[in-house]
């Protein structure tokens, strides 16, 4: 039967889950090493209780843990990300371009940090990681429309910040 | 506009007639750019394998705590550990040795094994191992005991100041604080000592006072005397004299006056104390006074 117990089963749910589990506590913390003991943690908690949870129920029994582990406890730091390389067409570009793109770029990082942290998480979730609204909503445990709430207002002060409204 | 229409537009769920409206609205620029490069963002490095091979490591470490174990198979191990102690313990208490003593003015008397007797005098004590008995005839002894030895294997008799050697014979052993003397009453027994042997045939004695070995008188009878209720004495320091008169009455003996190198040669009882304190006094020429549990030797005065 599948059964979190598995080996195999196991072994697939932290294939699937364990760099979501990292970004999720880094977008939120901005701290590596906190999003990497976030997700040893949170599979040793979910290895231990194996036979308690069902396979379909691991991922958000991992982001429940992952979250209550840093609940209150750390103060968030700065969130540094970086960008994808430029393609071939961007670097023909002329030096003020690339220059506007480098300003761009610091004005959206401030931006970022600048934001409550889970509009900050639920937007890089979304951009970097490629999350639908529904999953965001299942792993932080609200409902799809709070979610699409804090995407709104992420925007909203992301291109008022940057902008300089 | 409807609510969240931002969100919306990201995911592509706004109705044409809206997108329209949307496009028209001067921020739409600034959302397209803040859409392209917010795609081209990248999380840090994260190493699937290597954070996995990371809590492999760790579950191995914790694998007691996962895995529950059958309750009998717990009690099985109790039960183990507590088999194992009580063997363990049976066999340690098995193998102690026995071990027999005597209090002051007290006597005692003990058939080995092998019906061989040993009569143990006041203040003294035997140790010797039961279960080894029939390959190993070995009797450790503190203070004074005669032996009536079956015949059979050797038969050695340990003490701090020598050991005793027999085939099968009647001997008696004292050792006491600087005193030690074998006597021998039948058969023939070997006497080590300092390394040193001696062959005793019935009839002698060893004696050993201070570390010196001491000339002897035969014994003369067929027993020690205090098998019989006395003490006997020839030419031994009055000092060791005292010291049996304690042991036997478990009394307090002090001198005043008293040279106690001085040669004593007598018998007193063992039973009787006013009878022992006469049979010492009189020929050393000592007087004593007793109270409760004392007695005090002091010399007689001149005339």
């Amino acid at each position: 039967m599948n059964n979190v117990c598995e080996e195999q089963v196991f072994s697939s749910i932290f294939k699937a889950n364990s760099k979501t589990v990292f970004n999720y506590i880094y977008y939120k913390f901005g701290n590596e090493e906190k999003a990497h003991d976030a997700v040893q943690e949170a599979f040793v908690k979910l290895w231990e209780n194996c036979s308690k949870v069902v396979p379909e129920k691991a991922k958000s029994y991992l982001y429940t843990v992952a979250n209550n582990m840093y609940l209150n406890v750390i103060k968030a730091e700065k969130v540094r990300l970086k960008y994808a390389a430029p393609s071939l067409e961007h670097s023909t570009e002329s030096p003020e371009f690339l220059m506007e793109e480098q300003q761009y770029k610091e004005k959206l990082d401030n931006a970022l940090n600048d934001l409550p942290e889970n509009q900050r998480t639920t937007f890089l979730l979304n951009r970097i990681d490629g999350k639908k609204y529904a999953e965001i909503a299942e792993m932080e445990g609200v409902s799809v429309k709070a979610i699409e709430k804090r995407m709104h207002l992420a925007l909203k002060s992301l291109r008022e910040k940057i902008d300089g409204i | 506009m409807q609510e969240n229409y931002l969100a919306k537009w990201l995911s592509g769920a706004l109705s044409e007639a809206e997108l329209a409206e949307f496009k028209k609205s001067e921020a739409y620029a600034s959302y397209v750019k803040l859409k392209e490069v917010s795609e081209t963002l990248e999380a840090p490095e994260f190493d699937v394998d290597q954070a996995f091979e990371q809590l492999r490591a760790t579950r191995m470490e914790e694998a007691p705590k996962v895995i529950t174990l059958h309750p009998f198979k717990k009690f099985l191990r109790v039960a183990a550990a507590i088999a194992i102690l009580l063997t363990g313990s049976y066999f340690y208490v098995n193998s102690l040795d026995e071990s027999i003593s005597t209090q002051l003015a007290d006597r005692t008397e003990i058939t080995l094994p092998d019906n061989s007797e040993i009569i143990l005098n006041a203040d003294s004590k035997i140790t010797y191992s039961e279960k080894n008995w029939d390959t190993n005839r070995d009797v450790k002894l503190e203070g004074e005991a005669f032996f009536k030895v079956a015949k059979g294997q050797k038969f050695t008799v340990s003490t701090s100041q020598g050991t005793v050697t027999v085939l099968g014979t009647q001997f008696n052993v004292e050792n006491r604080d600087g005193f030690f003397e074998v006597t021998c009453y039948e058969g023939l027994v070997s006497v080590s000592h300092n390394g040193m042997e001696t062959k005793l045939p019935a009839g002698n004695s060893f004696m050993v006072i201070d570390g010196e070995i001491k000339e002897t008188g035969k014994p003369h009878n067929m027993e020690p005397s205090w098998v019989n209720d006395e003490s006997s004495f020839e030419r031994i320091p009055l000092e060791f004299v005292l010291s049996e008169l304690e042991r036997q009455f478990n009394i307090k003996v002090n001198t005043q006056n008293v040279d106690k190198n001085l040669l004593f040669t007598g018998t007193f009882s063992n039973t009787d104390l006013n009878m022992a304190l006469k049979s010492i006094s009189t020929p050393s020429r000592m007087n004593y006074k007793l109270e409760g549990d004392n007695v005090l030797f002091y010399a007689e005065k001149t005339p």
